[in-house]
């Protein structure tokens, strides 16, 4: 990942938020990257599986389409989630796209939009959601512009995952942990965990963050302790969740 | 190093070199043909592709005389490369003389351009066959087993080749795939979790069990990944069988 590209995208969805007065959000991501590549809208929306499930956000004609997408349940955003890979179309009017796409492509033309770029939002084998963007003149986006709208995507699923769980205050290295959260032994500790709790391993990455802010610890060192197993969580009687450990100096929460 | 060792590794710089340079696919392919002749001490040879009917096409040649085209070309009906597609393994015939109930009319145009003897490699890209690499000989007599992995070496790059030129003509693709590849390390990770915690071992000898599991049953290590992490495959699948001598 071009470490330069990274920090820059999280100065602009910083600056974003600041103009509105709130935290970080995946909105601002949208926003920013829309802002990036010189798009003319931008949709976001979370994913469960292979079909939509909720919009987070979209703005002017992307609101109409993104709509169109999920009524229809037809178009490349759909392709990208199943395909988890993304979906780049040059000119939905083409006869080609006309074909892949009968019921959504003339009607997202109708709509005035030409190109269509979705980007699923995974978190290895979890689909999170779908990153599209739109344009009214049929344009490809530059190699430089796919490597913008990647490094955006991953701004964005960070983001949008936080919200799900909880509202938190930003730690002010935010680019530090966004980065810790690529480690690898931060992913082996969310497989492990998930299968301890019994939940999804989107789910268990969002436990593990939450237990490493309340105990002022980070994340890379929680997941390691949870590899080297010195760190279990355990549902506990009430169904909620607690963390256990084999060392009685570490804190209950 | 010898000569020879010196011929081959020449070969395959230029050839790779050709792959991150200016690269034009038929220009590459050509080249490769060319190259084949000396280092494979055949005597012509050239590259049939699939193309989108299921048929094998002509993409290049060593030379261009009649008798190397026909015999490239008239293997859309029969030939060693057609088998070689059929079955995706080499197939060889060190005497064409004896050939004229397999392959009648290619046995016969391949003898009366003055051929004894063809080998046809398959130019695979994990499952699918793209087409073949196919050798003629003037001499009859099969090539030795170290001539072949060579060749096979070069049908080899003959694929990395033309799935490149894919790459190059759509560069978003290369980044995307970068992601991609990053992507899967992502859940192989995970898969590692998953698997340590239910069979009660350590992420490293997950990591064995699941690279050995993708080995075994000839899938993709990140469709087995993706599966143990979504649970559609269950934990005990991936342990190694016991040994009954054990």
């Amino acid at each position: 990942m071009d470490i330069d590209r990274v920090r820059e995208a999280w100065s602009a969805v910083r600056t974003l938020a600041e103009h509105d007065n709130a935290t970080m959000s995946a909105r601002h991501a949208c926003m920013a990257c829309e802002r990036a590549v010189s798009a003319d809208g931008v949709g976001l929306s979370l994913s469960r599986g292979s079909t939509l499930s909720e919009p987070v956000h979209a703005t002017g004609v992307a609101a109409d389409v993104e709509e169109l997408q999920f009524s229809i349940g037809e178009g490349p955003c759909l392709d990208a989630l199943a395909e988890r890979a993304p979906v780049l179309v040059t000119d939905l009017a083409d006869g080609e796209n006309g074909r892949r796409w009968p019921a959504f492509a003339p009607a997202a033309v109708r709509y005035g939009v030409r190109s269509a770029f979705s980007f699923p939002l995974l978190m290895g084998a979890i689909r999170v959601g779908v990153l599209d963007l739109y344009r009214l003149r049929p344009q490809p986006l530059t190699k430089d512009e796919v490597a913008d709208v990647l490094v955006y995507a991953d701004v964005a699923m960070l983001l949008a995952m936080r919200s799900a769980q909880s509202a938190q205050t930003e730690r002010h290295d935010i680019v530090g942990t966004a980065l810790d959260e690529r480690r690898a032994e931060v992913h082996q500790a969310s497989g492990m965990v998930s299968v301890q709790l019994g939940i999804t391993v989107d789910n268990a990455l969002a436990r593990l963050r939450a237990y490493a802010y309340a105990s002022d610890l980070r994340l890379i060192d929680v997941a390691r302790d949870v590899v080297a197993r010195r760190l279990r969580f355990a549902p506990d009687e009430m169904g909620d969740t607690s963390s256990t450990s084999g060392d009685p100096d570490k804190e209950q929460t | 190093m010898t000569t020879a060792d010196r011929q081959t590794v020449d070969a395959l710089v230029g050839l790779v070199h050709t792959l991150v340079d200016d690269f034009d696919v038929i220009e590459f392919l050509d080249e490769l043909c060319a190259r084949c002749v000396s280092l494979l001490d055949v005597t012509a040879t050239g590259v049939l592709l699939v193309d989108h009917r299921g048929t094998l096409g002509l993409v290049a040649a060593s030379d261009e005389q009649t008798r190397t085209l026909e015999l490239l070309q008239l293997q859309e009906d029969e030939g060693p490369c057609l088998d070689c597609y059929h079955t995706g393994s080499p197939v060889l015939s060190d005497d064409l003389e004896r050939e004229s109930v397999r392959w009648p009319r290619f046995a016969a145009a391949a003898r009366a351009g003055g051929f004894a003897a063809v080998h046809a490699l398959p130019m695979r890209l994990r499952d699918q066959i793209l087409g073949g690499l196919n050798l003629f000989s003037a001499r009859s007599g099969s090539l030795s087993p170290d001539t072949l992995r060579l060749a096979q070496l070069l049908a080899d790059v003959a694929s990395i080749g033309i799935v490149h030129e894919r790459n190059l003509r759509h560069p978003e693709v290369v980044v995307e795939q970068l992601q991609s590849t990053m992507n899967n390390r992502v859940t192989f990770e995970q898969a590692k979790g998953v698997l340590a915690e239910h069979l009660d071992i350590t992420v490293v000898d997950a990591s064995t069990l699941l690279r050995r599991h993708a080995s075994r049953t000839r899938t993709p290590l990140s469709d087995i990944a993706v599966q143990v992490v979504d649970g559609s495959i269950a934990p005990a699948t991936i342990m190694p069988t016991p040994d009954p001598d054990a």
